[in-house]
């Protein structure tokens, strides 16, 4: 793979509801090795525009292209063959498979993968990712954090080049999200990244960039700092903190 | 695996010689239990493990039937060399229907289903050249000659362990990981890299040609087919009951359902003397005795008091061998 192409390149990426935007005109560019941390308010269109990156929504206009393939036209299950692993923000389990199954069926379909490559290729990723003490237990009946870790896990396991994590650390306590930190810095040997996330130090400890989308539209992108202490993320964040203190 | 494959040949071995040994009514009733299996398992094929309840399942039985049929008597040949088409046709109507149908999720898809299987009820019902609502006679049947009954079980026979073995091999392929995927997410399955749609209508038409061809067997040695009979609604119910009770979602589940069912019948029929339907209303009451008190029926019972583990598709992780597979109950 080049250096040159980007894992993920987004261009011109529109999308709406009726009055609502999710996503205008929306230009985005991930290289291999780079952490790109999303931040926004709620209903900024965070999660909505990775499921069009995903292929899960149709885009009413713009390009996606993958490693240099034009992936636009293609419908998600194809998406994923060509690289793209997501792991949702609310988990999303095979509930009546293992956990170990779980990952298999990425190996599987994902990855491409068939008997004993598949299934070598899935106890590495529960190893990697943490799972392996709760290989065998059924994924309906994981605690939270296993949750969280199976998703990140599934999405490994399909090979993808582009990991795409929507709040993965929400709901976790700090010391889970200490862990957390440490598992998505390992991850971004193999892994260009993507992170929806609202937990800022998690964002500092291993993004390279942040991304800022409000209704739709990219505000701000740039280093950690340089974004947080922008005029724009200030204005958009001050305001909500304004709402929630006249809403208590 | 040796158990596995032993049970198999003790079972072939049973079907292969019965015939030698049992007159013609016990080889029909036998015939019927294969035929009753294989629907089942062709049922829980499709919702145990695709997730995709049909209450239209008597449409595909009643196809199958029709085509050998009709085909035996344009042709002039023995019907049970046409088998073929009774698994053809049912699954090329349901490749060409599942754009159509699969537009209806869950419960609206269970109700699609059996608007589907009425409205080839009425058709056929209508069609004078198939001999409408009285039906149509089986010209060829006398090309079976005497041994009818014992050539129809081992047809049938043949068709249920095949049945079984195949269902065991498709659910342990990376496919059946993907189906069961599909059935428990299918957003979060398309995002492994599942093709959901593709997937899904694979497992329907093999679970109608399944259907279809226990139909043509099942119709065969009564040398004549009728609407009634052929697209009963009372097949799809003996499937939902069978599986329920059984344990839907496993494959030992419509085994043990089938057993039930014809233990119920035979002891209500015979054994009670009460004629008629009174057998379904048994079978009903188990089947809501089971919801309520064993919703996963009555197999995964067995098989955790006894430690069973039979025909089990689970992979258990390979990494420990040590550690033997075990089941956990989902989180509710």
């Amino acid at each position: 793979m080049s250096q040159d192409v980007p894992v993920l390149q987004v261009s011109g990426l529109r999308k709406s509801f009726g009055a609502i935007t999710v996503a205008r005109d929306l230009d985005l560019e991930i290289r291999q090795g780079e952490c790109v941390g999303v931040i926004g308010p709620n209903g900024a269109g965070k999660s909505s525009v990775f499921s069009l990156i995903a292929g899960v929504l149709a885009a009413d206009g713009g390009r996606v292209i993958l490693d240099g393939t034009d992936v636009t036209r293609l419908p998600a299950h194809r998406r994923v063959h060509h690289g793209i692993g997501r792991a949702f923000q609310i988990p999303q389990p095979f509930a009546g498979l293992t956990v170990y199954e779980n990952v298999l069926s990425a190996a599987c379909s994902g990855a491409g993968l068939r008997g004993s490559a598949a299934s070598d290729w899935a106890c590495e990723v529960l190893e990697r990712t943490g799972l392996a003490r709760r290989a065998d237990t059924l994924a309906g009946a994981l605690m939270l954090l296993d949750r969280k870790n199976l998703e990140v896990a599934k999405a490994v396991a399909t090979r993808a080049k582009l990991l795409m994590l929507d709040e993965i650390g929400a709901g976790l306590t700090e010391r889970e999200v200490a862990f957390l930190i440490e598992r998505i810095a390992a991850l971004k040997q193999d892994h260009a990244i993507i992170w929806i996330e609202h937990i800022a130090h998690a964002l500092k400890a291993v993004a390279d960039r942040i991304v800022v989308l409000n209704f739709g539209e990219k505000v701000a992108d740039g280093p950690f700092d340089a974004v947080m202490s922008s005029a724009v993320v200030r204005e958009i964040y001050m305001g909500l903190k304004e709402e929630a203190g006249h809403a208590a | 695996m040796i158990l596995r494959i032993l049970t198999l040949l003790l079972a072939a071995l049973v079907i292969g010689c019965a015939p030698l040994l049992l007159d013609d009514g016990q080889l029909s009733l036998g015939m019927e239990m294969l035929v009753t299996f294989v629907i089942c398992a062709m049922w829980n094929v499709l919702a145990g493990y695709g997730g995709l309840v049909s209450l239209g399942h008597q449409a595909w039985f009643g196809i199958g039937g029709y085509a050998v049929f009709i085909a035996s008597n344009a042709l002039n040949v023995n019907p049970l060399w046409l088998l073929p088409l009774a698994a053809l046709v049912p699954a090329l109507i349901a490749l060409v229907l599942t754009p159509l149908l699969f537009r209806l999720k869950d419960a609206y898809f269970a109700i699609g289903s059996w608007v589907l299987a009425e409205v080839f009820y009425i058709l056929v019902q209508r069609s004078d050249a198939l001999g409408g609502i009285t039906g149509m006679p089986l010209f060829t049947g006398g090309m079976l000659g005497a041994s009818i009954y014992a050539q129809v079980f081992w047809v049938a026979g043949g068709l249920a362990l095949a049945v079984l073995v195949l269902s065991y091999l498709v659910l342990r392929s990376g496919f059946g990981l993907g189906l069961m995927s599909v059935r428990d997410n299918e957003v979060a399955a398309a995002s492994i890299g599942v093709n959901v749609r593709r997937n899904r209508r694979l497992v329907y038409a093999v679970s109608a040609a399944g259907v279809g061809l226990a139909g043509a067997v099942y119709l065969i040695p009564n040398y004549f087919i009728q609407p009634g009979i052929a697209f009963s609604a009372d097949w799809t119910v003996i499937m939902t009951f069978v599986v329920v009770i059984g344990g839907i979602g496993t494959l030992e589940g419509p085994i043990l359902g089938t057993l039930i069912y014809f233990a119920i019948r035979q002891g209500v029929t015979d054994g009670l003397g009460l004629s008629g339907s009174w057998y379904l209303v048994a079978l009903g009451a188990l089947a809501v005795a089971t919801m309520l008190m064993a919703p996963k029926g009555l197999w995964p019972i067995l098989r955790d008091r006894l430690h069973l583990d039979w025909l089990s598709v689970r992979r258990p992780w390979p990494g420990r061998p040590d550690r033997a597979p075990h089941h956990q109950a989902p989180a509710e």
